[in-house]
C-alpha cells in the first residue's frame, strides 16, 4: 500500500497543476465575462456569444468538451502538448461556470447601489468599478473556492486522453499489479483529503464573509 | 473542414439508440438515488449519533470524490467482494449512490432552511420529533427540494458519460469508439452535443418551470 502511495504522489502533483492552472486561467476570465454579461442586454451580439458559451458548457457532460478539444485541434491543423489540451478542457469548461457565478455576483448587489451611486453624479462604468464589483468580488469567494474542487473532481476525467494523472496512474498502476481494491483505496484517499480540505478553508472563508451575503456554493458532482 | 451530411445521418441512429440508454441509465440511477437520498437525510439529522456518523461520513466521503473512482470502485472493486454485477448495472449503483448523496444534501439544507420555529412549534404541540419532521418540516421542505433536484438529474445526465469507462453503451462510449472506426470526428462530435444538449436542456427547462411553479 505504502509502494503505491509513493508511485501515485507525482500524479497527483499534476493533478493538482492541472486544476489550479486551470483555474487561475478560468477564474479571471469567467468573472470578467460575467460581470460584462450582466452588464449587457440580451441582445448584445457578445452576451449572445457568452450565452451560448454558458448552454454548451452546461448542457454538455465535460467528457464532450474533452473530446472536442482533443479531436478539433488536430483537425484545424493545432498539435498542442496533452497538458495543454487538458489544461484548455478545463478553462472550458470552468470558464462556462464561472461566468454564471460572476454574473448572479453582480446581480446581487441590490439596486440601491446602483440608484445611490448614480445620485452621487458617477457615471455607469465608474459605479460599477468603485462600488459593484468591490461589493461583488466578496460574494465570489466562496463559489470561487468551491470551483477549485470542482475542478480537481472533473479532471479525473482527463484521464480518456491518456493525461497521466491521479486517475489515469491509478489505472495503470491497477491493471499491472491487479489490486485493483488496493489502489482504488489510496487513490481515494489522496482525492479525499485534498477535496475535503479545500472545502474546510472554503466553508471558512464563505462563513467569515456570510456576514455580506456570500452566495453558497453548493457544488456538485458532474461537470 | 466541410460538413459531410451523408455520414451525420449514417451514424445518427447508432447515436440515437445510445441516447436511449443513457437515458435509461440516468433514470435508474435517479430513481435508486430517490429512495437512498431521503434515508442518508434522515439519518443524518435524526439518526442515533452512530447511525448519523455514519451518514455523515458517507456524505462526506462520496462528495470528496470524483465519480469516476466511485465507478471504478464498482466495477473493479466489488467484484472482490462477490458482487459481480455487468457495467449497466455498476453504472447504475455508482451513479445512484452519488446522485444519492447529493440530493441528500439539499434534502438536509432545504430541512435546515425552514428555521428552528417550525420544528420548536411542532414539538411545544406535542408532536413526536420523528413526527415533526414527517409530517410538518418534510412537506414544506419538499417545494425548496424540487426545483435542485432536477438540477441534480442534470447532472446526472452529464455524469452517465463518464459510464463510457466501463464499456456501457451510452452516447460517449458509441461516439468514441465510432470516431476511431471511421475517422469521422466533427459530424459524430456534433451528434452527441445535440443529443446531450438535447436531453439536459429539456431537463433544465423542467427545473425552470417547477422553480416558477412552486414560487420557492
Amino acid at each position: 500500500m505504502g509502494q503505491v502511495l509513493v508511485r501515485l504522489l507525482p500524479p497527483l502533483g499534476l493533478t493538482m497543476v492541472l486544476s489550479i492552472t486551470a483555474l487561475a486561467l478560468a477564474t479571471p476570465l469567467g468573472l470578467a465575462l460575467g460581470a460584462l454579461r450582466a452588464e449587457l442586454s440580451d441582445r448584445h451580439p457578445a452576451a449572445r456569444a457568452i450565452d451560448a458559451w454558458v448552454f454548451f458548457v452546461r448542457g454538455t457532460p465535460i467528457l464532450i468538451q474533452i473530446f472536442a478539444i482533443y479531436f478539433l485541434l488536430p483537425k484545424l491543423g493545432l498539435q498542442p502538448q496533452l497538458f495543454v489540451m487538458g489544461v484548455g478542457a478545463l478553462v472550458l469548461n470552468s470558464a462556462g461556470y464561472q461566468i454564471e457565478i460572476g454574473r448572479a455576483a453582480v446581480q446581487s448587489v441590490p439596486k440601491g447601489q446602483w440608484e445611490a451611486a448614480l445620485a452621487l453624479g458617477f457615471d455607469r462604468r465608474a459605479t460599477l468599478r468603485q462600488f459593484i464589483l468591490p461589493q461583488a468580488a466578496r460574494r465570489m469567494v466562496g463559489p470561487v473556492m468551491n470551483e477549485l474542487s470542482q475542478l480537481i473532481k472533473a479532471s479525473s476525467v482527463l484521464s480518456v486522453i491518456t493525461l497521466f494523472e491521479l486517475h489515469k496512474a491509478a489505472e495503470a498502476i491497477s491493471s499491472a499489479n491487479l489490486r485493483f481494491s488496493e489502489v482504488i483505496v489510496v487513490e481515494g484517499f489522496l482525492y479525499f483529503v485534498f477535496i475535503f480540505g479545500i472545502s474546510l478553508i472554503a466553508s471558512a472563508l464563505e462563513r467569515r464573509l456570510s456576514a455580506s451575503g456570500a452566495l453558497e456554493g453548493a457544488g456538485s458532482f458532474a461537470r | 473542414m466541410i460538413f459531410d451530411w451523408v455520414a451525420f445521418f449514417e451514424y445518427l441512429p447508432r447515436l440515437i439508440r445510445a441516447a436511449g440508454v443513457t437515458l435509461q441509465v440516468s433514470l435508474l440511477s435517479l430513481g435508486l438515488a430517490c429512495l437512498l437520498a431521503p434515508l442518508l437525510a434522515l439519518a443524518r439529522l435524526l439518526g442515533p449519533k452512530p447511525l448519523r456518523a455514519v451518514a455523515q461520513g458517507m456524505i462526506e466521503v462520496i462528495r470528496g470524490l470524483p465519480p469516476l473512482v466511485i465507478i471504478a470502485f464498482a466495477y473493479f472493486a466489488l467484484p472482490k467482494v462477490g458482487v459481480v454485477l455487468s457495467g449497466f448495472w455498476c453504472g447504475v449503483l455508482a451513479l445512484g449512490v452519488v446522485g444519492a448523496v447529493y440530493a441528500a444534501e439539499i434534502i438536509r439544507s432545504a430541512i435546515e432552511s425552514l428555521g428552528r420555529g417550525q420544528l420548536e412549534a411542532a414539538l411545544a404541540l406535542g408532536f413526536a420529533r420523528w413526527r415533526a419532521v414527517l409530517e410538518i418540516l418534510l412537506p414544506q421542505a419538499l417545494r425548496r427540494i424540487l426545483p435542485p433536484l432536477t438540477n441534480e438529474f442534470a447532472n446526472l445526465i452529464k455524469a452517465s458519460s463518464l459510464l463510457s469507462v466501463i464499456s456501457v453503451h451510452e452516447i460517449s462510449q458509441v461516439g468514441q469508439s465510432l470516431i476511431f472506426e471511421t475517422f469521422v470526428v466533427i459530424e459524430i462530435l456534433v451528434q452527441m452535443a445535440i443529443l446531450y444538449l438535447i436531453i439536459i436542456g429539456s431537463v433544465t427547462i423542467l427545473s425552470r418551470r417547477l422553480e416558477r411553479g412552486l414560487g420557492a
